[in-house]
């Protein structure tokens, strides 16, 4: 065995004696200029020399040109805009060292009333960060060699984010591995609770990164996050996970919720006033301590002489188990029966917030009770008999 | 097999029945019973409600259940009780029936025609006014009355009524000898001499359609005389009175002239009945809002339904208001409705269904209908 492992050994280093003469041989045969051989070798080796005899070419130094004069425009941009809020701020008669962005922007709106309905079009003066697309920094230096690692990729920030995610899947498996060889169990309190956020969108990771991406790379994405955070181990890279995730919104309702107030027999009441849907409008007031009465304008749940009203209207109290425990008293004008009852339902929904716990109040919202249906009726085009509807489709 | 059967029978005694009552005749009803159903047999729901007297939807449920029942109800059983204790020898008390529309003023109607039927009344029953003043199909059969002077006759109509209260009362024109005390003379040859039976009076009505109003007004006169004289007790129901009180009818002479109801022959015969000037009878009435077009269906009070010459024609009258379901009436409703398979699903759809149709009867039926 020793002496096989030996003659292996000496295999390899004949070998590469043999291979130097060999190409002491060759280079001796084909190469012409005989004299210059030395030098060559010598320039190969020194990488000084080597830097200051190659030029940069052309484009690359257009595009450098170009990162330079983006990061002046830029600069001066941030200036420009400093002075700007501080001129405003001496128009408006504020401090302008405590004036911040939403008082810019009030000042705007108030200097320059725009009837104009997309609000990305009205005027508006904000940080030249967010008002110019974000360029990234130059990716290469003057050699030519580029900074990031997968700049030949095309999109190294988006391959470099999947590099990572892969590589933390990795870790978790070793890790994984690690406390069952050990035979621990995972902490169960380090679970990651996703259920109240999504990934980011499409649009939102291309502002992030900087680069176009397309659908199939975003969906590739969105698998490697999934499988990432399915692990048992996945808490440990938590801070990687939440760059990329955003918290659905919730929490907005826990400060709006209005307090009930006393009426003379001791009964707490809300009222929710302007309760619209399509036309109608009106009020609804929800006593407390009460017994399933409804009186609408005045009349039994009999106004409604159709099912359908009188379904939306019982919605809200049979979704809450209040049917029994509420009274309700409303006044509506306007609109037909299908706008007055919508409106009604809004209103009971509304004014039943203050008498739910917070459970129910989520699966309200869910269920779209909490949600003000702002459909109106569309306006009839000329040309056509309808809003949508147009005369018939003739090929030719 | 056995055990299968035996399973079936523990189920049905097990269910809670409480929807039905076995007391199937209504002088035995009591406040025990409200809320429950009690069925009518057949051949009996028949001879009385062939022409009439159930409202179209209830006879469509009848054929799907297969069995007539009706609930048994306060309205119902106030009256009977009242009616229990007239004293017959006074002046016919009226009772007037009221209520929105579609709380049961009909069916209880027919429950007290029910109890009319065992009691032995001799009963007079339209079912229905409006058919006859309003419901003109293609071309109602009028001629111009030949005893009363510019009055509109409906011959047709009326034979058919004549029909009906045959039917009805059967068994009384057969038993007793209700003889007439005038002869009427229709025609050269035809006379109805005076001393022969009611019902020979009634088949010559239906026979010759020609003097069918003039035997109507003939009957109307003799009953009254029979029950001032005490061979028969009469029980007049009249469904939709109000009908007669609307100043314009859709019937329209030849000449295109519309009809007001008083100069219709019917009227004038039924408005005769309800007069309260003869005794040894029961009459009671219903305002329905259902008998006025669209337009005047504001309210379902008697006084706004009657109009004025109504409401002093009946002047001393009994209002009794026939209301919505109580709850215990409404749970035995659904569970009558459940297990007749009518109404399926889990019992929150009660609680519901409670609320939407507020309690009318009518609506809740609708309701069911596509569940």
């Amino acid at each position: 065995m020793a002496l096989q492992f030996g003659v292996k050994h000496l295999f390899p280093v004949s070998k590469c004696l043999v291979k130097n003469i060999l190409l002491k041989n060759v280079c001796k045969y084909s190469s012409k200029s005989t004299p210059t051989t030395t030098h060559a070798l010598q320039d190969i080796t020194d990488w000084e020399t080597l830097n200051k005899k190659k030029k940069t070419s052309k484009a690359m130094k257009a595009y450098l040109e170009r990162a330079k004069e983006h990061d002046e425009f830029m600069k001066k941009q941030e200036f420009e805009f400093n002075i700007g809020k501080r001129h405003l701020a001496n128009m408006m008669g504020e401090d302008p060292e405590t004036f911040t962005q939403k008082d810019v922007d009030r000042a705007i709106e108030y200097l320059f009333p725009s009837g104009i309905y997309d609000p990305a079009a009205r005027p508006l003066m904000k940080p030249p960060e967010e008002v110019f697309p974000a360029r990234k920094a130059a990716e290469f230096d003057e050699a030519g060699r580029p900074h990031h690692f997968l700049f030949y990729t095309g999109k190294p920030n988006f391959f470099k984010l999947l590099y990572d995610g892969a590589e933390l899947i990795q870790q978790a498996y070793d890790f994984q591995d690690k406390v069952t060889r050990k035979k621990a169990v995972p902490d169960p309190n380090g679970e990651l609770n996703i259920g109240n956020s999504a990934w980011l969108t499409k649009d939102q990771l291309e502002q992030v990164l900087v680069e176009n991406i397309t659908d199939l790379e975003y969906d590739n994405f969105k698998l490697l996050m999934e499988r990432l955070v399915s692990l048992p181990y996945s808490y440990r890279h938590k801070e990687f996970i939440e760059k990329y995730q955003k918290p659905l919104a919730t929490q907005k309702f826990a400060l709006e919720i209005p307090k009930p107030s006393y009426d003379d027999e001791g009964r707490a009441f809300v009222t929710t006033y302007e309760c619209l849907r399509k036309k109608a409008r009106g009020d609804v007031t929800i006593r407390v301590p009460g017994t399933g009465k409804i009186t609408i304008n005045g009349k039994d749940l009999t106004y409604f002489e159709d099912i359908q009203p009188r379904e939306q209207v019982m919605f809200p109290l049979f979704f809450t188990n209040m049917q029994q425990s509420v009274d309700v008293e409303c006044n509506i004008e306007g609109g037909g029966p299908t706008g007055q009852s919508g409106a009604i339902r809004w209103g009971i929904a509304w004014g039943l917030r203050s008498f739910v716990d917070k459970h129910m109040l989520e699966k309200m919202q869910v269920a779209g009770l909490l949600t003000r249906d702002h459909r109106r009726r569309e306006r009839k085009k000329p040309g056509q008999p309808g809003a949508r509807k147009k005369p018939t489709w003739k090929r030719r | 097999m056995i055990s299968r059967s035996w399973r079936i029978v523990c189920r049905r005694y097990s269910q809670t029945v409480t929807f039905r009552t076995t007391e199937s005749s209504p002088s035995q009803h009591n406040e025990k019973q409200i809320g429950l159903f009690y069925s009518i047999k057949p051949d009996l729901c028949k001879q009385l409600f062939a022409h009439g007297g159930l409202p179209k939807s209830f006879s469509k449920q009848t054929k799907t259940f297969t069995e007539t029942a009706i609930m048994v109800r306060q309205p119902a059983l106030d009256l009977i009780d009242c009616i229990k204790a007239t004293d017959f020898n006074k002046p016919v008390i009226r009772y007037v029936m009221y209520g929105e529309k579609g709380s049961g003023k009909s069916l209880t109607m027919a429950h007290l025609l029910h109890y009319a039927h065992e009691e032995g009344y001799l009963i007079i029953h339209v079912p229905w006014v409006s058919e006859f003043l309003r419901r003109v199909t293609r071309h109602k059969e009028m001629s111009n009355s030949q005893t009363h002077e510019g009055f509109v006759d409906l011959p047709l109509d009326v034979a058919a009524w004549l029909l009906h209260f045959k039917t009805q009362n059967q068994a009384l024109l057969k038993n007793t000898e209700l003889k007439i005390s005038k002869s009427y003379v229709w025609s050269k040859r035809e006379t109805t001499e005076a001393g022969a039976p009611l019902s020979q009076l009634v088949e010559h009505g239906i026979n010759r359609v020609k003097y069918a109003c003039d035997v109507l007004d003939a009957l109307v006169y003799e009953i009254k005389q029979l029950s001032d004289n005490k061979q028969c007790k009469t029980f007049v129901a009249i469904d939709g009175y109000n009908g007669f009180f609307y100043p314009l009818t859709r019937l329209h002479t030849p000449t295109k002239k519309k009809v007001k109801p008083e100069e219709v022959t019917l009227t004038t015969s039924f408005l005769e009945l309800t007069k309260n000037d003869w005794t040894n009878g029961v009459v009671v009435v219903t305002a329905d809002q259902l008998a006025l077009p669209d337009d005047n269906q504001e309210s379902y009070l008697p006084r706004y339904l009657l109009y004025k010459k109504g409401f002093e024609l009946l002047d001393p009258f009994v209002p009794i208001e026939v209301g919505r379901y109580s709850d215990k009436e409404f749970l035995s409703c659904a569970s009558y409705y459940r297990d007749r398979l009518w109404l399926r699903g889990p019992p929150e759809i009660e609680t519901e269904l409670k609320f939407t149709s507020a309690g009318n009867p009518y609506k809740f039926m609708e309701q069911c209908a596509p569940l």
